[in-house]
């Protein structure tokens, strides 16, 4: 394992700085509700505009309408995104792994299809990966997909789909044999999530909101040409997918704008003693975090597949995004509402009541633990 | 970048000298003349003076860190050797020491002639030279006063490390300090060399951690193959993985400013890891982690002495937190991507 430190270049600053200046001009403070990170609000719209900007799947290559940009300078113009709170939601998925994902192991013909739309900002993505049974130990899929005449029949349940309800596919693991080795067998199938067969039933979020969802597979025919890359190799793929979910800037920024706003709304120039060492030490470590995070891109950039260092960034910086978190509200004497006027409340209020989710999704921390200890051993 | 063929050097001779042993016996003798004459013959101890750049210096410092090297190497050159090239004056032979300056120090310099009690000054007893920094009437003096001029008391750090208390009352050689040497100055200079050595004492801690846990087998297996275990081989890799990544920034951006902010967050970083990766790495050791035939207490308790020289966590945090407040919430991502560039300190 091994974090080399590195500098973004001048043509990376560059981005940087364009990124900054369209959001300071295009979404002002002020004009929408910014959100937590990643899990900010769905906008197709704004998408679309980001898109135009080249700024939708901009490491996909350009004859599928991407940016044949680098995985830094990816990171460069997410890392603006989420920590302005804006709202990526639409596009998300598919940008951080379903397009990567097709990019890898599609065919030709599903690149083409698919690509071009997810740079566009058109297309959006659901993860297909967790069932009832099935969390942490993804191997045990019961979805299955059973051969006839030109395709799949795919029949089993998906639960936390987020998004399921809105977008407009999703990539689903599921079992398509029976091996002696249950991480063989398994294959991924890119299904529309508007197929007949198909229901999504939403399952509400604890805060209220509407974005989880319990997707029934009934049958549901996938055509060959819609199964992505080889089958019975799913698991290894899926493996590649998560590398892509694991490590990258939307792992630690998630309260960011709740520490910001804390020090807008309540903090000012002179911060008090506590304040300030609460300050200090966030900054400090965003500072060192962002520099493992940056570290991990500039691996996939050579080609490498830092799985390891990917689960030791996530597990770290989702702990911290609670950490800070906790220490704000040690600070404030305040009993935070949704409603309130206040920017700073808001975003406190709703971190408070997602913030047990950042160390869950995307792979719990216990796992993650375990991956990264696997990579440690001698 | 820093050259390898120079760490490759320092590797070698660490390895080779600082052996369980050897440290031992400098924490009981209070010095390690052979390790220290091995490490000076390849002129380790000068490299920033000599030729060699701050970063070269700062690497072989992270090197030692590894090793526990129980020599004063980031006093000689990076703090006495820079402190007299930054006045002057002409530095002693063999190993030289600074006076840190504690709050109940009672130095004064009335013309030529220091006089007075300084407190916690590494390996004072062992060295040919003392350098202290003196304020006096507003301006910045480097003081230098040969193993003759002043009186030794011996005392120790957590790790053994001598750390002396040292009376003056006799003539100093002084000069001027360079502009931007001051107080300030030094204390980011000595915090900067404890960071160095603080990320190499945890990359060695965490790789000591799972080479053991990888051998020492309970209810059948390698105790590292229990997940419970494996959360602290995650803790005490991921304290290396930060506090190395901060450290090798600081180092870099201290090769081309004063690199003030990126210095206050490594070592706040590093003095966070000095309680939890120790912590970690002994829970996953057991007993045999608190023994003294076995190594890591030269880790341990050198990281829980470091993390208090050249500012705590609560001076360094209420520093940057102060400066990150003074600059607005517009600056606070600014700060976080781009550090002293951004940020004033």
């Amino acid at each position: 394992m091994r974090f080399e430190p590195t500098e973004l270049t001048a043509t990376e600053l560059a981005l940087q700085k364009d990124v900054r200046d369209f959001l300071a001009a295009d979404l002002q403070r002020g004009t929408f509700v910014p959100g937590l990170g990643m899990g900010a609000a769905r906008d197709p719209g704004f998408s679309r505009k980001l898109a135009r900007r080249g700024w939708v799947g901009m490491a996909l290559p350009r004859r599928y309408g991407g940016g044949d940009r680098s995985a830094v300078e990816r990171f460069v113009v997410v890392e603006e995104l989420l920590r302005w709170g804006a709202p990526v939601g639409h596009h998300w998925v598919a940008d951080r792994q379903s397009g990567p994902l097709i990019n890898r192991f599609g065919t030709e013909a599903q690149k083409e299809r698919f690509l071009p739309q997810i740079c566009a900002g058109e297309l959006s993505f659901s993860i297909g990966m967790s069932e009832p049974d099935s969390g942490s130990d993804l191997a045990s899929v019961k979805t299955r997909a059973t051969r006839v005449e030109g395709g799949w029949l795919l029949s089993g349940t998906k639960v936390w789909t987020s998004g399921a309800h809105v977008n407009d596919w999703f990539i689903v693991l599921a079992r398509t044999s029976d091996e002696p080795d249950r991480h063989e067998g398994l294959s991924q199938l890119l299904v529309d999530l508007r197929s007949s067969g198909l229901r999504v039933n939403p399952i509400p979020f604890l805060d209220g909101t509407a974005h989880f969802n319990e997707v029934v597979l009934t049958e549901v025919f996938v055509p060959d040409e819609l199964v992505l890359g080889e089958v019975g190799k799913g698991w290894v793929q899926n493996t590649s997918e998560l590398a892509y979910e694991r490590g990258g800037p939307d792992r630690w920024l998630s309260t960011y704008l709740v520490l910001e706003h804390f020090l807008r709304e309540r903090v000012g120039s002179e911060a008090g003693a506590d304040a300030a060492m609460l300050l200090g030490e966030a900054t400090a470590q965003w500072w060192a975090l962002r520099r493992l995070s940056l570290s991990v891109a500039r691996q996939m950039d050579r080609g490498e597949a830092p799985a390891i260092e990917s689960a030791l960034v996530k597990e770290m910086g989702t702990r911290f995004e609670q950490d800070v978190l906790n220490g704000v509200q040690r600070l404030v004497d305040l009993e935070p509402s949704l409603e309130s006027p206040s920017q700073f409340e808001q975003l406190l209020s709703r971190a408070i009541l997602t913030a047990p989710s950042f160390t869950i999704r995307g792979g719990t921390n216990e796992i993650l633990r375990s991956v990264a200890a696997r990579g440690l051993r001698p | 970048m820093t050259d390898p063929l120079l760490i490759e050097t320092a590797v070698r001779v660490f390895s080779d000298t600082c052996t369980h042993e050897a440290i031992e016996a400098a924490e009981r003798d209070g010095w390690a003349a052979d390790i220290w004459a091995q490490v000076a013959e390849v002129g380790l101890p000068w490299i920033a003076l000599e030729g060699g750049s701050l970063v070269d210096a700062l690497a072989v410092l992270r090197v030692a860190g590894r090793y526990a090297a129980p020599i004063p190497l980031a006093e000689t050159g990076l703090l006495a050797g820079w402190l007299l090239a930054a006045s002057g004056l002409p530095a002693a032979e063999g190993p030289l020491t600074v006076v840190p300056g504690r709050p109940d120090d009672t130095l004064t310099l009335v013309g030529d002639r220091l006089s007075g009690v300084a407190h916690r000054v590494p390996w004072g007893r062992a060295v040919n030279q003392v350098v202290a920094l003196m304020e006096e009437a507003g301006a910045w003096f480097v003081a230098a006063v040969p193993r003759t001029g002043f009186t030794v008391e011996a005392r120790a750090n957590l790790a053994g490390e001598p750390r002396d208390t040292i009376t003056f009352d006799g003539p100093a050689r002084v000069a001027p300090a360079a502009h931007g040497v001051d107080a300030a100055a030094l204390r980011y200079r000595g915090a900067l060399t404890r960071i160095m050595l603080m990320a190499g004492a945890l990359d060695q801690m965490s790789r000591l951690t799972v080479g053991y846990t990888n051998e020492r087998v309970q209810f059948g297996r390698p105790v590292g193959r229990f997940q419970a275990v494996q959360q602290h081989l995650v803790q005490g890799a991921q304290d290396a993985a930060l506090v190395g990544i901060a450290a090798e920034e600081a180092a870099r951006a201290a090769g081309g400013g004063p690199a003030r902010f990126e210095i206050a967050a490594a070592k706040l970083l590093a003095n966070r890891a000095a309680q939890t990766a120790p912590r970690a790495a002994h829970q996953a050791h057991g007993a045999m982690g608190m023994t003294r035939e076995y190594p890591l207490h030269h880790l341990s308790r050198r990281l829980w002495a470091w993390r208090l020289e050249y500012g705590d966590e609560v001076f360094w945090s209420s520093m940057l937190g102060g400066a990150v407040a003074r600059a607005g919430p517009d600056q606070l991502y600014p700060t976080i991507t781009s550090g002293s560039a951004v940020l004033e300190l």
